[in-house]
């Protein structure tokens, strides 16, 4: 058993990433059931292409969110936060009657402004995170609502715009959004697994107290973190409400199970301290495959809350399994290295 | 052993609510000296090394770190100076590999920030391979390890950033007599290194093997100091025996206690 660790080569990559492999499998045992079930739609590009259009939605904020988690904090905010962003964009280019660069910067500083709020609240007030979101998330939803009236804001008029190639148009067929998406993926793993700041959010999530010892300044990298994160929500809702061509006011509601389901589903446990930005990818692509193949079956939609159900039950399941081994073989390793 | 003192704390007094914790401790860790700070439960020992990490505050008194005094430090401050405390088991991060354990907080950089891992990896071996722990490799998750096992890596990080003080708070809790041993090992392979350590134990057998000088805590006040070389375990024992029962040291051991302004004022009372 202690030779777990001196093991090389393609077993040692199984042994250390086994839930990344669970993950992966269960991906492709639900892309091959629908595809099983309905194969003309899975074998035709256009599914593929519709996925790619709407998947960055859930994913964007996942992303962040998983920040957020290995911390061992939580962000219900962010739902709301992904509606303010694109009505300060929609308000400014209203303003200056065109689609103005001037727009999403201000969109991306308010999400940056309202993830400072959080991180404030929570380390320098000490409230719980799940309490403060609950207090933001209600608090940014009511300025939409109060701003717009309850109104959505067309953007059809500037959909010509080269802004909107930029964020949501078509790059050889494919939806720029889902490019964004997988750059902002790896800029996130690299942030998290070879910069400091990364391994200092791990830290905190694992032993704060420990991270305190050590001299690292723990509420500032809690601030900054949901700081990124209410920026990362507000583009996400930036992209979402140029792909639909409208800002609605309840923008961003749908996401917020579904970003916290993907990081759950990815690996990353609410507990902290471990995570992979891979984990929440490929859990935010399960949850957009479900979707997609209930809808082409032909069933009712109403069926994918209760297949999101059953596979987001699996998933941790087999999570569990594989963490209650790991506790099987700590013990043995402890007896091992005395 | 040098005469200079590393660290010197003068007076301090630490109030918790109507509780003194500390009532104006003057303590002091001469250069490679190892000191055992040892005392009954509530004698203030935690709390005296809390604030020599910076972990409290102190209400009164100063500390001078290498002639420089501060009124008061922050953890980071202490890392800063060179002071790195051990603990049973609470300065580490389980789900993480040894080497990121090693340079927690210290990480190699470009100047970017970006990790320099090839070169942790590296550096981290050599500081466990100074202490034998090579029974696992560096990217072990630290989870999988003995008690014993991490508290070495503890001290290799207290090694590997050259720490001068390592302060060791009760690091043989919950160990086995084997892990006990290595421990001890360890903290004299600090002594060898030239460093300096404070180590507080319940248990002066744990103690006993490697300490230079002795320091005596009872209900806040220092009471009594020997060197080593003056005792015997047993009679170490017999002495915080007393202290706990009298508050008071032993009339035959008092010509060796070290501390004379506790016990001219334990004789005037």
């Amino acid at each position: 058993m202690a030779e777990i660790y001196k093991m090389h080569g393609v077993k040692k990559i199984i042994y250390e990433f086994k839930l990344q492999f669970v993950i992966t499998i269960i991906f492709l045992l639900i892309w091959l059931a629908f595809y099983m079930l309905n194969p003309s739609a899975f074998s035709n590009s256009f599914t593929y292409t519709s996925i790619m259009g709407v998947a960055p939605f859930t994913i964007i904020p996942a992303i962040s969110l998983t920040l957020v988690i290995i911390t061992g904090e939580i962000d219900l905010s962010f739902a709301s936060v992904m509606a303010l962003g694109p009505l300060v964009m929609a308000m400014t280019w209203q303003f200056f009657g065109e689609p103005t660069p001037l727009g999403i910067l201000l969109g991306l500083l308010a999400g940056l402004g309202a993830g400072l709020l959080n991180g404030i609240l929570i380390t320098k007030l000490g409230i719980p995170s799940l309490i403060a979101t609950i207090g933001t998330l209600f608090l940014w939803r009511g300025v939409v609502l109060v701003v717009t009236q309850g109104f959505s804001i067309p953007l059809g008029q500037f959909k010509d715009s080269p802004i909107y190639s930029i964020f949501v148009g078509r790059l050889c067929g494919l939806p720029v959004q889902f490019f964004w998406t997988i750059g902002l993926a790896i800029i996130f793993w690299i942030l998290l697994n070879r910069h400091k700041f990364g391994a200092y959010i791990y830290y905190i999530g694992d032993n704060r107290t420990a991270a305190r010892m050590v001299g690292i300044n723990v509420d500032r990298v809690l601030i900054t973190v949901y700081a990124i994160h209410g920026m990362i929500a507000a583009f996400a809702g930036i992209l979402d409400s140029l792909e639909m061509a409208t800002f609605w006011p309840a923008l961003g509601d749908i996401y917020m199970l579904k970003s916290i389901a993907s990081v759950v589903i990815g690996g990353t446990p609410v507990t902290g301290g471990v995570g992979t930005i891979y984990g929440t990818f490929l859990g935010g692509m399960i949850l957009e495959f479900i979707e997609m193949g209930v809808l082409s079956s032909g069933v009712s939609g109403f069926w994918i809350r209760l297949v999101h159900g059953v596979v987001i039950i699996i998933a941790l399941a087999a999570q569990g399994i594989i963490r209650k081994g790991e506790l099987a073989k700590i013990r043995i390793m402890r007896m091992l290295t005395t | 052993m040098s005469e200079e003192n590393i660290v010197e704390m003068h007076n301090i007094v630490k109030r918790f609510g109507a509780v003194v914790a500390l009532k104006g401790v003057d303590f002091h860790v001469r250069e490679n000296e190892i000191v055992g700070l040892v005392g009954d439960n509530g004698a203030g020992k935690s709390t005296l090394v809390k604030i020599l990490f910076g972990i409290y505050a102190p209400d009164k008194g100063e500390i001078i770190i290498k002639g420089k005094k501060y009124k008061r430090l922050t953890p980071k401050k202490a890392y800063e100076l060179g002071i790195v405390l051990i603990h049973q088991e609470r300065t580490l991060c389980e789900n993480h590999p040894i080497w990121r354990n090693v340079f927690m907080g210290r990480e190699l950089t470009n100047r970017f920030g970006f990790l320099k891992i090839k070169e942790m990896k590296e550096l981290a071996y050599k500081s466990l391979t100074t202490l034998e722990l090579t029974k696992m490799p560096v990217d072990t998750p630290v989870k999988y390890l003995s008690g014993g096992y991490k508290q070495g890596v503890q001290i290799s990080r207290a090694l590997t950033f050259e720490a001068d003080l390592v302060i060791l708070d009760e690091p043989t809790v919950a160990l086995s007599l084997a892990e006990v041993q290595k421990v001890l090992e360890y903290v004299r392979e600090l002594k060898r290194k030239g460093k300096s350590a404070i180590f507080i134990s319940h248990n002066i057998y744990h103690v006993y093997p490697v300490v230079d000088r002795f320091v005596i805590l009872n209900r806040g006040e220092v009471v009594a100091e020997f060197y080593k070389k003056d005792l015997t375990p047993e009679d170490l024992s017999e002495i915080m025996i007393s202290i706990a029962r009298t508050g008071r040291v032993p009339k035959e051991y008092e010509k060796l206690n070290l501390y004379k302004k506790a016990s001219s004022l334990q004789v005037a009372s």
